[in-house]
């Protein structure tokens, strides 16, 4: 089978456990302006925006020759359990004869999960494909603390691109692996190649550090979100995004691979809210008290326009923001991003947090509630 | 005591429960204005602009229940009432959506989360913190949700036998209401109730579509069996609680040959409504019914909304005649 699936983040993973399954995979391409405008052209007008760029990675994977999309489906309440539904309804009538399997939680619907499974498994006995997804599930681990170092080191590069040529590098290495081996060795090289990259030296108190959260789409994917890591990574502030492939398959696998964090973050969120609305929204508020218990500067809160659950986080910034003290900064996105606008905002908002961080200790104290609440607002009104 | 209830959102479908378990404890209840410009202004201004309207709406009701001298205002949190669905997170969400949007409202907000599996919502575990509320005991709770939920099944009874939510409550009242004229089409009409009853936001749509001589089905007016039973292995039903009543109604109605096209109502920035949408629409082109979506904001003219209805209505009544005459001949 001609197999394919959404861009998100990292890909190397998903491609190699359906190439290990024996499918020959259609990568899916990292997604462009045209693909959002082919998404957006095809994709109900109000829907959220990931299902518009997904819509957009479909159709060029499906022209170059899928005839399965392999995607996930959402937990609970929000729209992106339903997503696959209608993605094929509108390929087909399109035109295009194509399925898309939607894997759901196992643990939620084991039935459908496993039938799916096996359309999946391509004949391959249960045994190996538990071995296949435990190593490729390694792969991702590996990669994901890789680029977790990378997003802070590289705030500091000396010869800028390092990191991100060190990074292109890094992903053919895994995507070779084979076996066990391959991989600790593999992971040795990688290593070592970050650590050879020249940086420069900062004294402990003068480390800015931004965390992201927000809906998982548009933090993990960078071509939707301006590249905000890698932008802020230029300003010299260190970079922790809250997602990663390898956090998300344990959440949705809770129990096969290990409990969750999201389950903690969601503890930490009770303070602020009751309940889960059906995204990651309490665990992001979760992230956002995480954030500041560990001593970070600021928190830049990522959200598709009119995302559902994350309007909910996004009413309750204020509070959060004012009594955390933490200066955090909401942004949504869509097809018409205002790239210019966004930027402003995001650069006018390190600046405040670089100016907080710099004014003498007794007077911010002071002066922190007023000062930044007002200049939030004035920066919040002005975007 | 006075409890205000704002007339937004689900109020429109669980009025009479409210109203009638409310007052068995010698509450007087207390509901906000009827929709007007100025009351969604003040919602619009202290809500996130994203949001859909019907939440702005909701937050202009309560900003007028502050100002009715009310000791609490009634505001529950609807996460599902059958089992493996759920309501739309703003429901989920909306007493945090409330709180942290209107100064001063924290204080005066009863919530109650409602959970389970009864479209009556009647459990006492929904609504045991009332007990301490309105100082009764638990016993006297439970007697008069089983009061309040009979009150409700008549109400539901009258909606099934094809009149509105407005009629239907009428007649619980003791009014007598005269059936319908003759009408020449029938539409489905599609929409949250909020939508569909708030007289600001839908213009009494209902209306406009009788004087055209339309009979108009909505989803209350159905069976719930019936609308639970059409979707199958094959087609999976929506996890949202009012949206799937809606999608499920339409593809009851789409095998009707009764109903001669849809018109869907939904509110501006509505996330559900952008799934359901393409899915009604999808459908009506393999059945060949016309299928016409009217979007409402705020700004919505009503010239605008009378234009597009007559148009719609006009274009059905002619494709109708044309095929009579043609089984005549
Ligand atoms: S979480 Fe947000 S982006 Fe995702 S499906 Fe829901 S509304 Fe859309
Ligand atoms: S269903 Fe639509 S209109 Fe209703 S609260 Fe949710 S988003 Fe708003």
């Amino acid at each position: 089978m001609k197999v394919s699936f959404p861009y998100m983040g990292c890909v190397t993973g998903y491609k190699k456990i359906l190439e290990m399954l024996g499918h020959e995979v259609i990568m899916p391409q990292k997604p462009t302006q045209k693909t959002i405008d082919l998404g957006v052209k095809y994709s109900p007008e109000f829907i959220c925006f990931p299902f518009k760029v997904m819509m957009g990675t479909y159709i060029e994977a499906v022209q170059r020759g899928a005839e399965v999309i392999i995607s996930s489906g959402g937990h609970g309440p929000c729209r992106a359990g339903l997503y696959g539904e209608v993605h094929e309804k509108i390929l087909k009538h399109m035109g295009y004869d194509v399925q898309v399997i939607i894997f759901d939680s196992i643990f939620r619907d084991f039935g459908t999960f496993y039938t799916h499974l096996k359309k999946v498994r391509n004949g391959a006995s249960l045994i190996k494909l538990i071995k296949d997804i435990r190593f490729a599930f390694q792969i991702i681990c590996r990669m994901d603390e890789i680029e977790k170092k990378i997003k802070i080191l590289r705030a500091y590069e000396l010869n800028r691109g390092d990191f991100n040529r060190a990074w292109v590098e890094i992903q053919k290495l895994y995507d070779k692996c084979w076996t066990q081996q391959d991989l600790e060795k593999a992971s040795k090289i990688a290593h070592q190649m970050i650590n050879d990259i020249p940086i420069r030296k900062v004294k402990d108190d003068e480390r800015i550090r931004v965390g992201i959260v927000g809906e998982i789409y548009v933090i993990m994917e960078s071509s939707v979100n301006m590249n905000i890591e890698q932008n802020l990574n230029n300003m010299g502030v260190e970079v922790e995004n809250v997602q990663y492939i390898s956090d998300w398959v344990k959440h949705n696998t809770r129990g096969f691979f290990g409990s969750s964090k999201a389950e903690q973050m969601i503890g930490k969120a009770r303070r602020f809210v009751k309940m889960n609305c059906g995204g990651h929204d309490m665990e992001n508020i979760g992230w956002m008290v995480d954030f500041k218990e560990r001593g970070f500067d600021a928190v830049i809160h990522l959200m598709p326009f009119g995302c559902l659950p994350e309007l909910i986080t996004q009413s309750a910034i204020p509070t959060i923001s004012k009594e955390l003290k933490l200066p955090i900064l909401s942004l949504s996105l869509d097809e018409q991003m205002g790239t210019a606008n966004n930027q402003t905002r995001i650069e006018a908002f390190i600046d405040l947090v670089r100016n907080l961080k710099s004014a003498p200790k007794t007077e911010v104290k002071e002066i922190e509630d007023e000062v930044w609440n007002a200049k939030l607002l004035k920066q919040e009104l002005a975007g | 005591m006075r409890v205000g209830l704002p007339r937004a959102l689900i109020y429109h479908y669980y009025y009479p429960l409210w109203k009638n378990l409310f007052e068995q404890f010698d509450v007087q209840v207390v509901i906000s204005d009827i929709t007007s410009k100025e009351l969604i202004q003040k919602g619009i201004k202290v809500t996130v602009p994203e949001i859909c309207l019907p939440i702005k709406a909701f937050n202009g009701h309560v900003i007028n229940l502050l100002s009715k001298n009310v000791d609490y205002i009634f505001i529950p949190r609807f996460v599902g009432i059958e089992s493996k669905k759920w309501f739309c997170p703003k429901f989920i969400g909306l007493p945090e959506l409330v709180g942290y949007s209107i100064d001063g409202v924290k204080d005066k907000m009863l919530t109650i989360d409602i959970h389970g599996n009864r479209e009556d919502t009647c459990l006492l575990e929904n609504y045991r913190p009332l007990c301490n509320v309105f100082n009764i005991t638990e016993k006297e709770l439970k007697k008069a949700l089983k009061k309040a939920s009979a009150y409700w099944q008549e109400f539901k009874q009258y909606c099934m036998k094809g009149f509105t939510i407005e009629e239907s409550m009428q007649i619980l009242n003791g009014e007598q209401m005269v059936s319908n004229t003759h009408p020449e089409i029938t539409l489905g009409l599609l929409g949250y109730v909020y939508n569909i009853y708030d007289p600001f936001v839908s213009m009494d749509i209902i209306k406009r579509l009788r004087q055209m001589d339309v009979k108009v089905i909505t989803f209350e007016m159905m069976h719930e069996k019936d609308i639970a039973n059409v979707f199958s292995k094959k087609s999976k039903s929506i996890y949202w609680t009012f949206s799937n009543k809606i999608y499920g109604a339409a593809k009851v109605l789409m095998n009707d040959p009764e109903v001669d096209g849809f018109i869907h109502v939904t509110a501006f920035g509505c996330g559900p409504d952008s799934i359901i949408g393409k899915l009604m629409e999808l459908d009506s082109d393999k059945f060949r019914k016309p299928f016409m979506t009217l979007r409402v904001d705020e700004h919505t003219g009503e010239s605008h909304l009378q234009t597009r209805i007559e148009a719609f209505v006009d274009m059905i009544k002619r494709k109708k005649f044309a095929e009579q005459r043609r089984e005549l001949a």
